[in-house]
């Protein structure tokens, strides 16, 4: 989960994570060129003595910062589209599950192997135990077995919500009458958070979503099966 | 104001932002790609002022070596880096297959003798 305060990305728990990561970096270091010559631009404008007040044109400059930001946007599309395609890849998943956002709570269904349906509300201040989180914890956790592909089936009944786990770059909407499908392979086993990302009413920021990722041994020995 | 480390983990190092948004400390190649460019840019423009005592073109000249090294240093590093991290996770893979199979048929190592004695 964030620390308080964290303004950067959570530590990757899957590849497609890991990917969206170092595209981050990538990113942020041209960002901080471009600022940089921003900046040194706007000291030279600020300190200069050149005041020709003649200057029609400039030719040579024009066609130079016409085509380095096409050049620098080439640079920055082409590792994104990479990672696009990459999240749209299907690679037989092991499990699929079913995610149902409602007003103002998240449903789950495994229905792989049995009926195994579950509804998960946030849990109320007044029954957090010590070290659960608030506005975070949740009463019914989603467990799943890690270094296997899974697919998540997410929609909603009511209105827009959106399924959304930072730590595994995971962000889905939930769209009544619609079925949208993601996939992931998580590679840590732990608890990952996530909250509600589309805004659907008064307790939109109070539907968090919760994943225990589970040795694949211990999944198989049924734990989730005994609710 | 960062979460303490577990015991056992190791300790992120104290952030660094530069320009209050890259975290040159725990950004890989970050640091060893802006210190070059840092080299580089005053080499670039000092070497200049030598030769031309001109002050402001040899500060452009600085800014824009700084600019050109760092790009430089990052790309190559950051391909470094990326090399790496998939024979890391060739490695890993390799080594849980090993331990998975040992012994069975499917044994990696079983396969590589069986091929070579061919």
């Amino acid at each position: 989960m964030a620390h308080a305060a964290q303004v950067g990305l959570q530590d990757a728990t899957s590849p497609i994570m890991e990917e969206l990561i170092t595209f981050h970096d990538h990113a942020l270091m041209i960002i901080f060129l471009i600022c940089f010559l921003v900046l040194y631009a706007l000291f030279l404008t600020l300190t200069t003595k050149l005041t020709n007040t003649n200057i029609s044109d400039a030719q040579e400059m024009e066609t130079v910062w016409t085509i380095l930001p096409a050049i620098i946007l080439v640079l920055i599309a082409l590792p994104s589209l990479r990672i696009l395609y990459m999240t749209d890849e299907v690679n037989d998943p092991s499990l699929t599950i079913k995610s149902i956002g409602h007003q103002w709570y998240w449903t789950y269904e495994y229905t792989d192997y049995g009926g195994l349906i579950f509804n998960s509300y946030m849990l109320p201040p007044l029954f957090l135990e010590p070290g659960d989180l608030r506005l975070l914890d949740v009463d019914n956790r989603v467990v799943l077995p890690i270094e296997a592909p899974i697919r998540m089936m997410i929609t909603s009944q009511d209105v827009l919500h959106s399924w959304a786990v930072p730590a595994l770059g995971l962000k889905t909407d939930a769209i009544p009458g619609r079925l949208n499908q993601t996939t992931f392979t998580a590679t840590r086993p732990g608890v990952y958070y996530g909250q509600c990302s589309e805004i659907c009413g008064a307790n939109h920021s109070f539907m968090p979503i919760v994943l225990e990722l589970i040795p694949l041994k211990i999944f198989e020995m049924g734990p989730v099966f005994t609710l | 104001m960062a979460a303490p480390p577990e015991p056992g983990e190791p300790e992120e190092r104290k952030s660094l932002k530069l320009l209050g948004f890259l975290d040159v400390e725990n950004t890989p190649c970050a640091r060893h790609s802006i210190l070059y460019g840092s080299l580089g840019s005053v080499v670039a423009g000092f070497g200049h002022f030598l030769f031309t005592s001109e002050i402001r073109r040899s500060c452009d000249v600085g800014v824009g070596g700084f600019i050109l090294v760092t790009l430089g240093c990052w790309f190559h590093c950051r391909y470094n880096y990326a090399k790496q991290r998939i024979q890391e996770r060739i490695a890993r893979e390799e080594i849980k297959k090993k331990i998975l199979y040992e012994g069975t048929h499917l044994d990696p190592e079983r396969k590589h003798n069986g091929s070579s004695s061919n």
